[in-house]
């Protein structure tokens, strides 16, 4: 408590964390270093992408712990009882609701991918809204239905896939020659400028990320619910 | 590639990690090889950062090319350059030792496994190379994350401790990720050297915002070692878990916290602030002393052997906490240099205790009965490990309480000597009693010829290579540490004399 008192004001421009010429540096340069208007992106993709590379790493690695934990392979789960009261005919209007927003939602994660160095938006929030649309097809008819269009191996190549992506822009900039993860140099093998280059690697390492986030939701929500048997359950 | 050597330390394992989550599940003969080749990698990435460190002075990597405090920056001097190599060559030898235990106790889920063990390492060196604030919580996160499953992919006791561990160790994490945050609020900066600058700049030292932040984070630092009051998950998570898991979270987790901790107490708050302006290091070394004798006690008291380890490593954070707040250069020094030759003694005990464990499928240190005879390699490793822990010369372990003893007498922290000399008094008692029953077996007493019968038929043999080896690599590091003491004394010198102790240093 007696910390908080010590605190600058609410929104007070000379602040340390405002006035300081990190931020500074953020605000003013951000557009002309990166050519990226969004400069929260920006921060997060190209200042700190190292940062949030290993965010990616860290959904990544609970993606595979919760399968290393959960996950039974073969067929022990004998004494496992089959949940009858959820064996159910499909419900018309559930289905049909479902049917019709499905393909809108994963349109929007694209939208909310692709735009986020212009607006509010990226990888990890894109990611969990596709993610959000495979386990809305499982909840509204069953885990069997979504498995067949993301299967559990297809999930775990996708989940390392983006983090290859984003890590391989990283190597791509240290094998031509530049300090890890920096984007500039790979104007030399992309149409575009230095700068231009920034941001196109940030769109890059955005999609890594909601390949990741896409295949990690869905295949946490899977283990979960079907207990690690990857068979039945909600 | 040598200007790449700092990123390639943690790159490498980072890279094969991912290959082996994606190639594992097809081709599972494939993790075991392409991980302890990352990991030389690593150890060769590592050992040539610490040669430039030596020969040119702080070594500074920007990620991204950006200037700090824009972007990330390692910034490698002698201390962190020497617990990398320590790190990396622990995980390497770790990594050769899992070859078997890993297919033996989960063997349906080899490469999720390796996965989780190469982001570990990956997680620890990143945490010790960075100097980014905030970057130390992510690589915290991701060292946490795998080491909570790691633990809870053992038998069922193992889930149990495993998700007490991840109640408290996130718990610890939040703390230093509010001090961080603090820390920010207060200086509008994460780097940490920057971070450092702006406290004298702006001349807040005396600001109970920053007071806040250092005893947060110190708090959150100590949950995640395991010092003394706060090491109620560490006993049974590492008792239980499976034994490569164990044989890396044992040694490493808690070094590199400390790691972080002098990190953290030094270069972000200044050893002014620490030492000087709180005055609080007769509080702690008297934590310390509690520390040290209750895991000391604790362990006398466990039959089951990896549990009676985990135990020793209370006591030894114990040493090392009490050897940095003893504000004195050679207690600083002491705690340094503990860290490295602890991280091998540690190992060595843990990779005995997995073997015994994989031979056996006993815990108890009765299954030690009369291995002698039949396990001689094995247990000349542990000898050296057990010399080391009981500061024997002229293994490592003896160096290093040389220094942590000679730093508690010039400080005048004398109960923390008392407690250094009982603790090790101690360990000559649990290790002696292990050495009496591999030599002469469970009860001399009665029935000498039925008792050798039985057990000379039902008995392991020799344990195979690719456990022996990381064992008996370990012990000879042991030596190897003890009787270059002064070389590396000399690179942690280096960074010790960077600071002043006021009035009591020398």
């Amino acid at each position: 408590m007696s910390a908080v008192s010590d605190f600058p004001d609410w929104g007070d421009p000379n602040s340390p964390a405002n006035s300081y010429r990190l931020s500074q540096h953020y605000v003013t340069e951000t557009i002309h270093e990166t050519s990226v208007p969004n400069m929260v992106t920006a921060v997060l993709a190209d200042y700190r992408g190292y940062d949030t590379m290993f965010e990616t790493v860290v959904i990544f690695t609970a993606g595979i712990a919760i399968i290393g934990i959960l996950r039974r392979f073969g067929n022990d789960d004998k004494d496992a009882a089959k949940p009858t009261l959820y064996t159910k005919k499909p419900d018309l209007i559930i289905d049909t609701t479902c049917r019709l927003m499905i393909p809108i939602i994963q349109l929007f994660a694209l939208y909310v991918i692709a735009h986020g160095h212009h607006s509010p938006g990226g990888g990890f929030q894109g990611g969990v809204i596709f993610g959000a649309s495979f386990i809305l097809l499982a909840v509204s008819r069953d885990l069997q239905a979504a498995q067949k269009w993301v299967p559990e191996k297809r999930i775990l190549n996708l989940a390392g896939i983006g983090v290859l992506i984003y890590a391989g822009f990283g190597l791509g900039s240290l094998l031509l020659g530049q300090n890890f993860l920096d984007y500039a140099i790979l104007h030399k093998i992309m149409p575009a400028t230095p700068i231009e280059a920034r941001s196109h690697s940030m769109l890059g390492v955005e999609i890594g990320v909601a390949f990741t986030v896409t295949a990690i939701m869905f295949s946490i929500y899977s283990n979960l619910a079907s207990n690690g048997s990857m068979k039945e359950g909600l | 590639m040598i200007e790449q050597a700092p990123a390639l330390i943690l790159l490498v394992p980072f890279f094969v990690s991912i290959f082996v989550a994606l190639l594992g599940n097809r081709f599972q003969g494939i993790c075991f090889p392409l991980s302890v080749l990352s990991l030389i990698g690593s150890v060769a990435a590592s050992v040539t950062t610490l040669g430039r460190v030596i020969n040119e002075g702080t070594i500074r990597y920007r990620l991204g090319g950006w200037e700090p405090p824009m972007g990330i920056e390692f910034r490698i001097d002698a201390l962190n350059a020497l617990v990398a190599v320590a790190v990396s060559g622990v995980g390497l030898l770790a990594a050769i030792y899992s070859k078997r235990a890993v297919l033996a106790e989960t063997p349906d889920k080899v490469s999720q496994y390796y996965t989780l063990f190469l982001l570990l390492i990956t997680g620890l060196l990143g945490m010790v190379i960075t100097g980014d604030a905030f970057n130390l919580y992510v690589l915290l996160e991701v060292s946490a994350l795998t080491s909570y499953a790691l633990i809870a992919m053992g038998p069922k006791r193992a889930t149990l401790a495993a998700y007490k561990y991840v109640i408290i160790g996130t718990i610890g994490a939040s703390f230093y990720l509010l001090g961080v945050g603090y820390l920010y609020i207060k200086t509008g900066s994460l780097n940490m050297f920057d971070i450092h600058e702006q406290l004298i700049a702006r001349d807040i030292f005396d600001s109970p915002a920053i007071l806040v932040a250092f005893i947060v984070i110190t708090v959150g630092v100590w949950i995640k070692m395991a010092f003394f009051p706060l090491h109620a998950w560490l006993p049974n998570s590492y008792a239980y878990a499976p034994t490569t898991s164990s044989a890396i979270l044992g040694p490493l987790m808690t070094k590199v916290m400390i790691y972080v901790m002098i990190r953290l107490t030094f270069t972000v708050f200044g050893s002014d602030f620490a030492f000087i302006q709180l005055d609080w290091s007769d509080i702690i070394v008297w934590m310390s002393v509690v520390a040290i004798l209750a895991g000391s006690i604790s362990a006398l008291a466990q039959t089951d052997l990896r549990k009676m380890l985990s135990f020793l490593i209370i006591a030894e954070v114990g040493y090392m906490v009490g050897g940095v707040w003893l504000a004195d250069d050679m207690g600083l020094v002491g705690s340094i240099y503990h860290i490295i030759a602890d991280a091998f003694m540690t190992l060595c005990v843990f990779l005995f205790a997995g073997i015994i464990f994989v031979k056996t499928g006993k815990r108890d240190i009765t299954a030690l009965d009369g291995l002698f005879t039949k396990m001689p390699l094995t247990m000349v490793g542990l000898l050296v490990g057990a010399f080391s822990l009981i500061g024997i010369p002229p293994t490592a372990g003896f160096f290093s309480k040389w220094y942590l003893i000679q730093g508690g007498v010039a400080s005048g922290h004398w109960e923390y000597v008392i407690a250094l000399l009982i603790s090790s008094l101690i360990n000559a008692v649990l290790f002696f009693r292990i050495i009496e029953i591999a030599y002469f077996g469970v009860k001399p007493a009665e029935g000498h010829g039925h008792h050798d019968s039985d057990t000379h038929e039902s008995g392991p043999n020799e344990a195979s290579f690719s456990m022996l080896f990381p064992l008996l690599a370990t012990a000879a590091a042991l030596l190897v540490i003890g009787l270059y003491n002064q070389d590396i004394v000399a690179i942690i010198s280096s960074f010790v004399s960077q600071f002043n102790f006021g009035v009591i240093g020398i």
